[in-house]
């Protein structure tokens, strides 16, 4: 163990007194730089696994007729290969990356929830432990990773595996919700002074816009898991034909969700090309505005085309005719990017190290990855591709050719800030060479593959002319990826021993990362650089010919709002999403009346006066916040006490409804209906539950507080969640009881 | 009948919305006179009377409901947006109840404009009655006025900041596109006087089911669809200008930061 404290702290990564315990100064740090790393050493961890899995697939599909795997141990690996990759690489590594650059880059201190970022950490591997226990419980998932119903379903699966894998979904999906927020509020709240919103570096920028997509989308995919694991565990048929449900609903939640979490994981890769191009081509970004702006065009355009995932289910021309033309949009902003990227590099004195290497060659895969996305939008070519080899190339090539190469990109950027070490130059020109040349062998031949006529996801094909040579240069081809992942990994430790001291800003980059020491200390910054314009480091060095001055919006672009009510607005966001699904569920099983209980069943007058009770508690916690704005402490505990007496009686009438519909034979699995109807209303119900137990803590801090005058933003922030939940009951009253009531 | 003898002869030139035309011409030069953005105002006029009565108005008129779906946009966001623009530069619209300018009664007044009157029994009497159709089309000029007050305000100072734009914008282009994918994939009729056989005085009926092929299952999700995809992206537009006006350089704002 000596070994390792003795790297770690000759690489600054651990202090003098932390040596002892060197383990419990990582495994219990709430310092972002600490959890960055934990991040990307957790995604390193999980692309071992991923790329060892994909190495298996590889070698089945070497030859034709091969029988080196079992058909059901080839679907359990492309299943895992598929979610580790995404879940468990791509997400942890970027949000490991957001969690030690974002921070510096505005110069704050930490993130603005550090024990929450500590969380969002341990739910990545507690989830990867999950997912991968069930190799032990009976067989890992090996439905795709996409699930699609009714495989996914127990009449086809009745194994544990989507059961593991849409419970670590779950963890996970909430760990990345939990990131997102803290990023948000962290871009919000935590900038130091004349760091404006239009100020943010590209990648915080980024960021900062994904984070809000993670915020939106996630929920959609918890809701259909939620769902699934209900079909599942308790019997309901939400997406099961026999039962009334529809299949094709799994496959809108999922795409839904599916399509942005693509964008979800560009993004940030958008933005580490927009910090490394410009160091390296030592010129300023060639329009700022634009790259910044159509990142947001990106996210908002990702949430209208999912439909496009869908061509080949039979959503009829209709449908499929508005989704090619929204999908081919996307093309615009994303073409805007690459424009302007390679903008920044003309005229400019490009240097290609390491890190810049990477992001060339990310930007030339993704060109080409655009290109065969765009012929993805057209459904008449869809039809004949879907589910070909040429599918799989196109995404690899977003996923690893833009994806993967940025964030490879990033960590040779950004190593030396992380460690105070260069990472060696010439490893590292041996790995993207490796890199590029083995993955276009794989990638690039399996375009050609596809449009062939070999499909995914099948376990082995026959010897058809030209595909046995094909699948064995792709196959290759992975090796020599493996190799240079394996080299990388030797780059990082050997550096990590003995490279070369990388002084505060080894690549004269103009960021406030580079402001500090590397590693930067505890605390981040001892003095920050003055803020006028985007390249603060670069103003510092020329004093004679500064960037032009970024002007402020008055107090729009310099707006801090208050961390913890921000943090409730933004979670609120999430939940509408949630709940969201949960009502257009009930909408869409119940438009058709079924056999069984329906909402007739269901007793207006008495579920009406337990929710009077409820809208009474937002007028109760109204007069609250009023009595502490005013200072009056008597007050204000006891209209909190009503608060949560009226919300106890609420629960306590729809406890009694739910007995009444249970003694007369109800259950969630009777019928669409009640599916529908216990999800929504009980997951309702449980943040009740909730924001019951945060009144109660909050009640419990006024009055135990000594000094009667403190102020309380517990208070203000549990209060917005409060009335939020009351809202929704709005809805759910609205649809569940009143509207049937009157049909 | 065929399709190029209908464009020609499917117009319906209604005195209603001639006069409204004429006197909102009217009220328009007297308070403002001819200025340079009287271009936006005829603009403005144009796409109101085409909507009202061109033969999109007489499939509007109980054949199709795709083309009433469109009607509804074009009246609640597209001719009031053209309006704000036709207006002078410096007017302010500080006037008026306060409470209209509240960010969230335009939200409000843009957003209940879809979901009030597509509920079935609302979206079936504005075609049955002919009051109601009024009704119908004043509110939804009305209401878009509404909608567009804090983002379209011809003074920059009454106009949201741009972060809080987006957001009115994004939330409300969310809330109609989930309207528009009930109505896309419901199992259900919407507005079930457009699945009746109309009362089919033109003789266009046939046309439109066999030579269209509009059935009315087809009908409904193309009016979905059109509430779903390319409202947002007028919504969507709407944000994109937001997005420029943020990173356009703010006039003479002094540094504060600096």
């Amino acid at each position: 163990m000596n070994g390792i404290t003795s790297v770690l702290s000759r690489a600054g990564l651990l202090t003098l007194e932390q040596r002892e315990h060197w383990r419990m100064a990582w495994l219990s740090t709430v310092d972002h730089k600490r959890i960055g790393i934990l991040y990307m050493v957790t995604a390193l961890a999980f692309f071992v696994i991923g790329g060892f899995e994909a190495l298996l697939i590889r070698l089945q599909l070497a030859t034709p007729v091969s029988t080196f795997l079992h058909p059901d141990t080839y679907n359990m690996l492309f299943t895992m290969h598929g979610t580790t990759m995404i879940f468990l690489v791509a997400m942890p590594a970027l949000f490991g990356l957001g969690n030690y650059i974002l921070p510096l880059q505005i110069g704050a201190r930490d993130m603005a929830f550090p024990r929450l970022n500590a969380f969002s950490f341990w739910l990545v591997p507690f989830g990867g432990l999950l997912l991968h226990f069930s190799f032990l419980a009976g067989g890992a998932p090996d439905v795709g990773w996409f699930a699609y119903a009714p495989l996914s379903e127990i009449p086809y699966s009745s194994q544990h595996g989507v059961d593991y894998w849409a419970l670590s979904l779950l963890v996970l999906g909430i760990g990345s919700v939990a990131g997102s927020i803290n990023f948000i509020v962290t871009v919000l709240t935590m900038r130091a002074p004349n760091m404006t919103l239009r100020r943010l570096p590209l990648f915080t920028w980024m960021t900062f816009i994904n984070s809000f997509l993670v915020v939106v989308a996630f929920p959609v995919l918890n809701a259909g898991l939620v769902m699934l694991l209900a079909d599942r565990q308790l019997a309901t048929h939400f997406f099961l034909p026999p039962g009334g449900g529809s299949a094709i609903m799994w496959q809108h939640i999922f795409w839904a969700f599916g399509h942005p979490e693509v964008y979800i994981v560009a993004i940030p890769a958008f933005g580490i090309l927009s910090e490394i191009i410009p160091v390296f081509s030592r010129k300023p970004i060639f329009g700022y505005e634009f790259v910044a702006g159509s990142t947001v065009a990106i996210a908002f355009l990702s949430l209208l085309v999912w439909a496009h995932h869908m061509f080949t289910v039979g959503l009829g021309h209709t449908i499929d005719l508005f989704f090619v033309a929204s999908s081919m949009l996307i093309a615009i902003p994303t073409g805007v990017k690459v424009l302007n990227w390679s903008a920044t590099m003309i005229g400019g004195r490009i240097k290609l190290n390491v890190p810049m290497l990477f992001c060339v060659a990310a930007l030339l895969q993704f060109l080409l990855a655009g290109l065969t996305g765009v012929s993805h939008a057209v459904a008449a070519l869809d039809w004949q591709t879907k589910n070909s080899y040429y599918l799989v190339a196109h995404f690899h090539f977003v996923f690893v050719g833009l994806i993967v190469f940025a964030i490879l990109g990033a960590v040779h950027y950004w190593f030396p800030k992380m460690s105070g070490h260069m990472l060696s130059e010439r490893l590292g020109k041996w790995t993207f060479w490796l890199m590029v040349i083995g993955f276009n062998m794989t990638f690039l031949t399996q375009h050609f593959l596809g449009l062939a006529g070999m499909p995914r996801r099948v376990f082995t094909y026959p010897d058809l002319p030209g595909w046995g040579w094909m699948n064995l240069v792709s196959t290759i081809g992975a090796f020599f990826m493996a190799a240079a992942a394996l080299l990388f990994v030797w780059n990082l430790a050997v550096s990590l021993w003995r490279g070369k001291a990388a002084g505060d800003n080894p690549w004269q980059a103009w960021t406030l990362e580079w402001a500090t020491t590397s590693p930067p200390p505890h605390e981040n910054f001892h003095e920050l650089p003055p803020l006028h314009s985007r390249r603060p480091l670069w103003d510092d060095a020329n004093p004679d010919r500064p960037d032009p001055v970024v002007g402020s919006r008055g107090n729009v672009d310099t707006f801090s709002p208050e961390k913890n009510k921000t943090s409730v607005v933004v979670f609120i966001i999430s939940e509408t999403g949630f709940f969201l699904v949960l009502i257009l569920a009930y909408l869409f099983y119940n438009a058709v009346p079924q056999p069984g209980p329906d909402a007739h069943d269901l007793n207006l007058v008495k579920t009406g006066i337990f929710s009077v009770c409820l809208f009474a508690s937002s007028f109760t916690l109204w007069r609250s916040e009023i009595c502490q704005s005013r200072g009056e402490h008597r007050g204000m505990t006891t209209w909190l006490a009503a608060t949560i007496a009226l919300g106890g009686v609420f629960i306590i009438g729809q406890g009694l409804e739910y007995w009444d519909l249970l003694a007369s034979g109800v259950r969630i699995s009777s019928n669409l209906f009640s599916a529908t109807f216990f999800t929504l209303t009980g997951f309702h119900g449980i943040h009740v539950c909730v924001g019951l137990l945060a009144l109660l803590i909050v009640l419990g801090i006024a009055l135990a507080s000594k000094s009667r005058h403190k102020p309380l933003p517990a208070l203000k922030a549990v209060g917005v969640y409060w009335h939020f939940v009351d809202a929704v009951w709005v809805v759910v009253l609205t649809v569940v009881y009143i509207i049937p009531y009157f049909r | 009948m065929n399709t190029s003898d209908f464009l020609l002869t499917g117009w319906s030139w209604s005195p209603a919305a001639l006069a409204a035309g004429a006197v909102a011409l009217a009220v328009y030069l007297a308070l403002f006179g001819l200025n340079r953005r009287f271009g936006w105002f005829v603009a403005a006029l144009g796409v109101f009377l085409l909507t009202l009565c061109s033969p999109l108005a007489t499939l509007a008129d109980g054949y199709l409901f795709s083309a009433h779906m469109t009607q509804h946009i074009v009246l609640l966001l597209i001719v009031p947006a053209l309006l704000y623009f036709s207006l002078p530069v410096n007017l302010s619209l500080a006037r008026g109840p306060r409470i209209l300018a509240y960010p969230l009664v335009g939200w409000l007044a843009g957003v209940g404009a879809m979901w009030i009157w597509h509920a079935p029994a609302m979206c079936n009497a504005a075609v049955t009655s002919r009051p109601v159709y009024v009704v119908q089309v004043v509110s939804l000029l009305v209401l878009g006025g509404l909608f567009w007050r804090r983002i379209l305000a011809p003074r920059e100072s009454e106009r949201l900041s741009p972060p809080a734009a987006v957001l009115y914008l994004f939330s409300a282009c969310v809330t109609c596109s989930i309207l528009g994918i009930i109505i896309t994939f419901a199992p259900v009729t919407v507005c079930s006087i457009y699945s009746m056989p109309p009362p089919d005085t033109l003789g266009i009926s046939p046309m439109i089911r066999n030579g269209w092929g509009m059935t009315p299952e087809r009908d409904q999700q193309i009016g979905g669809l059109l509430m779903w995809v390319p409202m947002c992206f007028i919504y969507l537009a709407a944000i994109f200008a937001q997005i420029a006006r943020w990173f356009s350089e703010p006039q003479r704002l002094p540094d504060h930061t600096a």
